[in-house]
């Protein structure tokens, strides 16, 4: 079950992702992140609300930082919660995507 | 502890679970077991984690060896239907789980096509994102989550065993 919202605040359009990240949500959270990458200078997904994820949501997070250095966005990953953390640490993803311990905004 | 358990732990033991761990009479030490299949389409993994909740509420681990559990039984399980040939298929998988003494053994087997994630090479999780490649993540994470992963192949099954490490 995942639950995604969208709201712009401060310049930056900010996708909320509550609930779980894994294989068969992941596509949703990907397109909705793409889509929002393709239409704002400024996105930040935030995953305070997001109490797991697994290798098929981490792929959706890699897509859409690539769709975001090609456009030039500035894509930014916000509140991670202890599981969602700790399974970017063991992935050794916190060294290439822009991990945030608060949203921007 | 009722007939009943006391069957189920003479079951367990008598089954070879439990070998080499001597049967304790107290609370703690009655081995909880959950034992269930799963049809080889991504919209089980709801169930699953259900399944896991479960087992893991009665044998009295805590969230982290729930969380564990959940991701090491998803990145097996949706390999399986993305690239076993398990998409569509009914009892596709089975899943063993068994809290004993010497921690938490996890069996899980599939009908799909034959598949060793013990002999894929170890994931380049340093290389930067342009280079990264997704593909060996999922098995990467079971390694890091799991201790003693054994792989066989025995008729039409994939059969793995392990057991949860105490991170």
């Amino acid at each position: 079950m995942i639950q995604l919202t969208e709201e712009t605040r401060a310049g930056w359009h900010v996708v909320g992702v509550r609930g779980r990240l894994d294989a068969d949500s992941a596509d949703q959270v990907e397109n909705t992140l793409r889509a929002a990458i393709g239409k704002h200078a400024k996105v930040a997904a935030d995953f305070a609300a997001l109490d797991y994820i697994s290798s098929a949501g981490l792929r959706a997070v890699i897509q859409a930082a690539r769709a975001a250095q090609d456009k030039n966005v500035e894509f930014a990953i916000c509140s991670l919660s202890k599981n969602v953390k700790k399974v970017f640490d063991m992935s050794g993803l916190h060294q290439i995507l822009n991990v945030q311990g608060e949203l921007p905004c | 502890m009722g007939i009943a358990q006391t069957a189920a732990t003479i079951r367990a033991v008598s089954s070879g679970l439990l070998k080499g761990t001597r049967p304790m009479w107290h609370n703690q030490a009655i081995p909880h077991e959950a034992d269930f299949s799963l049809n080889g389409n991504l919209s089980e993994l709801e169930r699953l984690a259900a399944e896991v909740t479960r087992f893991c509420r009665e044998s009295s681990l805590d969230e982290d060896a729930e969380f564990h559990l959940n991701l090491v039984l998803e990145e097996l399980f949706v390999n399986t239907v993305r690239h076993g040939g398990c998409e569509g298929m009914q009892n596709s998988a089975r899943v063993r789980l068994l809290a004993a003494a010497g921690g938490v053994e996890v069996e899980f087997a599939d009908r799909g096509l034959p598949f060793d994630p013990t002999a894929v090479p170890p994931a380049n999780i340093h290389a930067p994102l342009d280079e990264r490649r997704i593909g060996g993540l999922g098995i990467h994470l079971v390694r890091s989550l799991m201790r003693d992963v054994h792989y066989r192949r025995t008729g039409d099954w994939n059969q793995m065993s392990m057991i949860l490490r105490n991170l």
